[in-house]
């Protein structure tokens, strides 16, 4: 069944079709070759019939003067025209005196004049019998002949019997023969009707396959209409799809105008973020600076308010840094194996008191392990400050790396404050932050990041005991050719 | 074309030969035909023949002369003597039960193979055994007519001669009324022996072989005198000298002569006297 099924529609079409054509001809022809089998037969018998009563008719004469002769000829001239007629073939003609002696044999040699036709123990002796006994012509059937019997009468009474038999092989090889015509012609049909409605359906179901193509380019991304040139159903199965592409090309053209849309949206709100951000300070530092200008010479009042100004401007500064920092590492790409980690923590090692904090570092990417560099190391820099960041008093930071057959992982960990449950849902969004000198823009960069490379990351903060963050980040197939 | 010409020029001639004919003989009494019979006696299957024949004789008479085929000896007999024919070619057996009837005179007797006689042949079928007729008891046997005398009376004569009731002697025999056709009953099996007409075997197996290839003579009886041609006796005595003459002569005439040879007759003579004593009658039914 599974072989049938996965056999081409167009030829199975064919098939079950030919074959359905070629069976009704073979019954047809099987019919008519049975029917004129039947009519032959009967013409048979009807001749058998003639020939015994036309014998029997001009035979009283020549019998009652016992002139044998005259028999033998009459036998011989009326049963020459039907041997020789087309599909009748002469087994044998006899008449018999009413004791079953022959009185005259088309193959005398064989039955000679004045001797009983059959032997006593003769098998057909009792057909014989019924035969002399009969008052009018009758025709039977027998193994491969058809047998005219005739009784010659005078005055009513039985003198002997004229006997025709018409041989039947002629007319069964015929038949056999119409019935091997009409299966070979049957198969014929089936054939050619297979090989024509394998191609007719091939021809026909052509466009489907092309259409079948197109679909799958579709789900591949490419759109392109197809030719409508029928109006049968197919083609109007063409049209549907061709109306279902232009649908689904307005609609992604849609969704790309929503993500532009989107992206505008998104930039104003930062725009707007930064706004804010940046107005928070230099509202401070215009009003120490307009306090300075009218009190100038007041020694108390600048050494207060100068590290005031440049509190607020060190804030604009790490703000304007942090945008920088992300504009700078959305676009880049420069592939690196993993030994490029190991700048990320001399960097930071530098930046921090090791007797305060201590840092456990385990990589165990292999050096196949391939990445797009200025993002991780940006990734792993923004996660490895954070959590520096949360651990004011000290503490241990724990990093671990490794690859599985399709990520990267990398796994920070630090014992530090935690996040409260209620800040756990918005630690990405930009500018929010829980320290006065923080961006809030850190984890935000790393969010975005991982996005860009359609990774995801995973918090798992438990307050008052440490965070764990863990980052996954699928292989990039073709990242080594970006490499070139 | 060519057979539109041919035919045109066919009627020319026919017309051309019926005023030739018209013309030399229109002072002469009634155009009726001559009126002759034929027998089993000769050879029926060269119909062509008999009719250049009559041609030939009507010519040397004066008057047409028509052959007319009888199936029995008894009804050319009958035919002679109601005067439905002038002449007759019978066989020797009823020549010789009328010839003191006053119903025929002896007008010519035919040479054969150099002497005016004839004999029975016992044919059987070629490939039997048969070597006398003694040794067909209780077979089919095929006689050709009950006036024959090769036919009939000559092979029950040898019955006879063997101390055997011909009647008793065969399982079944039947007439063909035709040496030809006895031949052919022999040829096909439809009886075991026959007897015929030596000239008729002799003519068929020269002329026609296909006829008796499938048969042997295995014995002969004596000779007889040959079949006679003869004529009626209330006959105009001219017309009878005419045919008599016409007949004698025929291997005179190149014509005649031809068709003597086609007949496979040497000439035709005036009987010997004594030709026909040894012909029997019927022999007495026991």
């Amino acid at each position: 069944m599974r072989f049938l099924s996965s056999l081409s529609l167009a030829f199975k079409l064919s098939v079950v079709l030919s074959l359905v054509v070629a069976g009704v001809a073979a019954g047809i022809g099987g019919a008519m070759v049975n029917q004129d089998r039947h009519r032959l037969r009967e013409e048979l018998r009807g001749k058998a019939f003639l020939l015994a009563r036309s014998l029997a008719v001009t035979a009283p004469e020549p019998l009652l003067r016992g002139d044998s002769w005259t028999l033998y000829k009459t036998l011989r001239e009326i049963t020459r025209g039907s041997a020789r007629a087309r599909d009748t073939t002469l087994v044998t003609a006899m008449i018999l005196d009413s004791k079953g002696r022959v009185l005259a044999h088309i193959y005398p040699a064989l039955f000679p004049i004045g001797l009983p036709l059959l032997s006593d123990n003769s098998t057909e002796r009792p057909h014989l019998q019924a035969e002399l006994r009969m008052r009018d012509p009758a025709v039977f059937d027998g193994q491969d002949f058809i047998e005219g019997a005739a009784p010659i009468q005078s005055s009513g009474k039985n003198l002997g019997l004229a006997r025709v038999q018409l041989s039947t092989l002629e007319l069964d090889k015929n038949t056999a023969d119409a019935s091997v015509s009409v299966l070979l012609l049957s198969m014929s049909i089936a054939l050619a009707g297979i090989i024509l409605g394998s191609i007719w359906s091939i021809r026909t179901l052509r466009p489907l396959r092309t259409l079948a193509q197109s679909m799958e380019e579709l789900a591949r991304g490419i759109v392109h209409p197809l030719p409508v040139s029928r109006g049968d159903e197919i083609g109007q199965l063409i049209a549907s799809f061709n109306r279902m592409t232009n649908e689904l090309e307005e609609k992604r053209k849609l969704a790309g105008e929503l993500a532009a849309n989107e992206k505008v949206i998104a930039l104003g709100r930062i725009a707007a973020g930064v706004a804010h951000e940046v107005n928070n300070p230099l509202a401070g530092m215009l009003n120490c600076l307009s306090t300075l200008r009218a009190k100038s010479n007041d020694p108390e009042l600048v050494a207060r308010y100068l590290p005031m100004i440049e509190m607020g401007l060190k804030k604009i500064e790490a703000l304007v840094k942090d945008l920088l920092i992300e504009l700078r590492v959305e676009d880049a790409r420069e592939v690196a194996d993993s030994s490029c980690l190991e700048d990320v923590r001399d960097l930071v090692a530098a930046e921090i008191d090791p007797a305060r904090i201590e840092i456990a570092w385990d990589n165990l990417l292999k050096p196949g392990d391939s990445m797009n560099r200025p993002r991780v190391q940006q990734i792993l820099l923004n996660l490895l400050r954070n959590s520096i960041q949360a651990m004011p008093t000290g503490g241990r930071l724990s990093c671990r790396f490794w690859s599985d057959e399709d990520n990267l992982i990398l796994e920070i960990e630090d014992t530090g404050h935690g996040i409260p449950p209620e800040n756990v849902g918005r630690i990405f969004d930009p500018f929010f932050t829980s320290r006065p000198t923080g961006t809030g823009l850190g984890l935000w960069i790393v969010l975005r990041l991982v996005q860009s490379m359609q990774g995801n990351i995973d918090v798992n903060s438990v307050p008052g005991q440490g965070t764990q963050f863990r980052i996954q980040i699928p292989r990039e197939p073709n990242l080594a050719t970006l490499a070139v | 074309v060519r057979q539109f010409f041919i035919s045109f020029a066919r009627t020319v001639l026919a017309l051309g030969a019926v005023l030739v004919l018209g013309g030399a003989n229109a002072a002469d009494a009634p155009k009726q035909p001559i009126r002759f019979g034929l027998t089993a006696a000769v050879a029926r299957e060269n119909l062509d023949l008999y009719e250049r024949w009559a041609a030939y004789l009507g010519r040397k008479v004066g008057r047409p002369v028509q052959f007319v085929q009888r199936r029995t000896y008894r009804e050319a007999m009958e035919m002679l003597e109601t005067g439905e024919h002038d002449f007759s070619w019978i066989c020797s057996a009823p020549y010789a039960k009328y010839r003191d009837s006053n119903i025929f005179g002896l007008m010519a007797v035919p040479v054969f193979d150099g002497k005016p006689l004839y004999q029975s042949y016992i044919v059987v079928q070629k490939d039997r055994s048969f070597r006398t007729i003694g040794d067909l008891e209780g077979r089919v046997f095929a006689y050709s007519d009950p006036d024959s005398n090769t036919g009939y009376i000559v092979p029950r004569q040898m019955l006879s001669d063997l101390g055997r009731n011909p009647d008793s002697f065969f399982r079944q025999t039947f007439f063909t009324y035709s040496h030809s056709e006895t031949i052919e009953a022999v040829s096909q099996r439809v009886a075991d022996g026959a007897a015929v007409d030596s000239y008729v075997w002799e003519y068929l197996n020269r002329r026609q072989p296909r006829f008796t290839a499938n048969t042997k003579v295995i014995q002969r009886s004596e000779t007889f005198g040959f079949p006679p041609l003869v004529y009626r006796t209330g006959i105009d005595p001219e017309l009878r000298a005419r045919m008599t003459a016409a007949l004698l002569t025929m291997d005179k005439d190149p014509e005649g002569h031809a068709l003597l040879a086609e007949l496979m007759l040497d000439r035709f003579i005036t009987a010997p006297s004594g030709l026909y004593d040894n012909v029997r009658l019927n022999p007495d039914r026991r």
